[in-house]
């Protein structure tokens, strides 16, 4: 039987919960990927950066009316990686 | 140990897909105000001409349709306000903003072409015909089935359009703004009222 390997980066629950999140949307404010998640400020900032330093998010900082704003946004190698995770999970399951 | 790296079974981590693709999912940003304030203001400008029209043989109240200016420049503010405080971008409004750019697009153009071929009785049905794409086009984005009907709603009045006087063709739209704009505005009110409870 063919197992996938699953990718480390994706097989980690709230990198997988933003990974979630973010495919479904053009692009998430920190605030609604904290707010939907639960996760503490924290936890989630470190995350989100090895989502970025794995190559599969793209984030952007900027000012909104003078207070700083973390956007989100999935990429073309972010949603390969998650088409790839989910096609190696399913190679799991459909056992 | 750190509450992220526990190890996810294959089916914990479907679950923990499906329930995040959900949450964004449901969001529905949509509140009704701009097809509310729209749809009251057309129609208010539909009855007001039909009865000027009709009633008084009074021909110059278009200029009741001066008021859709201010009601543009307060959707410039309440869009910009909208953009400012918006906590995620979704594919569907998106997609729907551009439909309404398309609609506005090809009225203006109709409107143009048929006032200079001197053909200015066809303006009214041109926006019935026209202003079911948009309408239906978001019922079918929005998963929405008023705004579709409202849309077939247009559509059925602009077939009626061409048989009917100059004066009615008013009361023609009248109903299509109640069709298509008020009644699916409400639903959609109570809709976002509903969603975003929980």
């Amino acid at each position: 039987m063919d197992f996938k390997e699953l990718d480390p980066v994706l097989h980690s629950q709230l990198r997988l919960a933003v990974i979630s999140l973010l495919i479904s949307v053009k692009e998430a404010e920190f605030t609604f990927l904290k707010e939907k998640t639960n996760a503490t400020a924290g936890n989630l900032s470190v995350q989100i950066n090895k989502l970025k330093d794995a190559g599969y998010i793209d984030i952007i900082k900027q000012f909104n009316n003078n207070y700083p704003q973390t956007i989100c946004k999935i990429n073309s190698k972010g949603i390969t990686a998650f088409e790839n995770y989910v096609k190696a999970l399913q190679s799991y399951i459909t056992l | 140990m750190n509450p992220e790296e526990i190890n996810m079974t294959e089916t914990e981590s479907l679950q923990l897909i499906t329930s995040m693709i959900n949450k964004a999912k449901n969001r529905i940003s949509e509140t009704g105000l701009l097809y509310l304030l729209w749809g009251w203001l057309i129609l208010i400008c539909c009855v007001v001409q039909f009865v000027s029209i009709h009633y008084f043989n009074y021909p110059r109240a278009y200029y009741i349709w001066y008021s859709t200016w201010l009601l543009l420049i307060y959707q410039f503010f309440y869009l910009r306000k909208r953009k400012r405080n918006r906590k995620v971008k979704v594919y569907t409004s998106e997609i729907i903003g551009f439909v309404w750019v398309v609609f506005i697009i090809t009225y203006a153009l109709l409107v143009f072409i048929l006032v200079y071929i001197k053909a200015t009785a066809g303006i009214n049905p041109a926006i019935l015909v026209t202003y079911g794409m948009p309408t239906f086009l978001s019922g079918i984005i929005l998963k929405f089935r008023p705004l579709i009907i409202g849309g077939i709603c247009c559509w059925l009045l602009a077939i009626a359009s061409p048989f009917a006087g100059y004066d009615y063709q008013f009361l023609l739209m009248a109903f299509a703004v109640i069709a298509a704009w008020i009644i699916p505005g409400y639903l959609l009110k109570e809709k976002f009222k509903k969603e975003n409870k929980n």
